[in-house]
């Protein structure tokens, strides 16, 4: 499958604010107990981008051309944060995806490589930034071409 | 504090898959391999429902919160090597690789056994240590 290359895609842009309940059961997901004085649980810098962006991961996953279970796989996270992120709070996020490469892993597999990146922004400035790398593996010519 | 110092552990003895329903909810992650566990057996993984990688990291998160406390990371870059799945026994991990005034760079990890599952880097602020 050869997907029209994402690079440059603007997400829309706009504004998230963490519930105290979502950041609640968030944190209980993690196994951790709650965390004082409206801390969220720094893993939010996982949603709260993607959905403050106006973007959601069935957009990026559509956009990329997810091809079905196992055929999207983490690489990596690269993320910042200026201060800590706090429940109540309202952050205004914008980002795009900033690179795409189609590769071939060591199985001789090929898949997309897509990295997105979003700056969140709070009253004080930049708050926390975010680039996440995620494949997209492909099915082989041959494969394809013996599918019905 | 010193380059070299161990982090204290942080074991989650068995992946819960129901934790990975509700977050799937709380992402809104429409990815069958993390709920739906037909979309894991037609992937020959009999069934176990795969843990999302942002929980994963968590596990190394909330270690790094028993060393330094629940706000001081700053910056975390983690690359996912294997799929942690259900009822999988997960340990998170960490040494300290840098000083730099405040901050401290250290390597992190999370482990099944002696399988590294996440590796990648932590950076904290250890200011209000002082």
């Amino acid at each position: 499958m050869t997907v029209v290359s994402p690079l440059g895609y603007r997400f829309p842009g706009g504004t998230y604010t963490i519930a105290h309940w979502e950041n609640w059961l968030l944190t209980d997901c993690t196994t951790a107990e709650p965390l004082p004085d409206d801390l969220a649980h720094p893993v939010a810098l996982f949603h709260v981008p993607i959905l403050g962006a106006g973007t959601s991961i069935a957009t990026l996953f559509e956009v990329c051309g997810a091809e079905g279970p196992g055929s999207v796989g983490l690489d990596g996270y690269d993320w910042e944060y200026m201060r800590p992120l706090r429940v109540g709070v309202e952050y205004r996020m914008e980002g795009d995806i900033v690179r795409w490469e189609q590769l071939v892993d060591e199985r001789g597999n090929p898949y997309d490589s897509m990295s997105f990146s979003i700056e969140m922004f709070d009253a004080e400035g930049l708050a926390a930034r975010i680039t996440n790398t995620w494949r997209f593996r492909r099915r082989k010519p041959e494969v394809l071409a013996g599918a019905t | 504090m010193k380059v070299g110092e161990q982090l204290p552990k942080f074991a989650v003895p068995s992946v819960d898959p129901a934790r990975m329903k509700t977050m799937a909810a709380i992402l809104r992650d429409p990815y069958r391999v993390h709920w739906d566990r037909e979309a894991t057996r037609e992937m020959g993984l009999e069934g176990r429902v795969i843990n999302q990688g942002p929980l994963n990291l968590s596990y190394i998160v909330n270690m790094l919160h028993l060393y330094s406390g629940p706000t001081s990371v700053r910056r975390l870059t983690v690359s996912f090597g294997r799929p942690v799945f259900d009822t999988d026994s997960v340990v998170a991990g960490g040494e300290v690789s840098a000083i730099d005034g405040d901050r401290v760079t250290c390597a992190v990890w999370l482990k099944r056994g002696d399988e590294i599952v996440v590796s990648g880097t932590a950076v904290i602020d250890v200011a209000h240590l002082h």
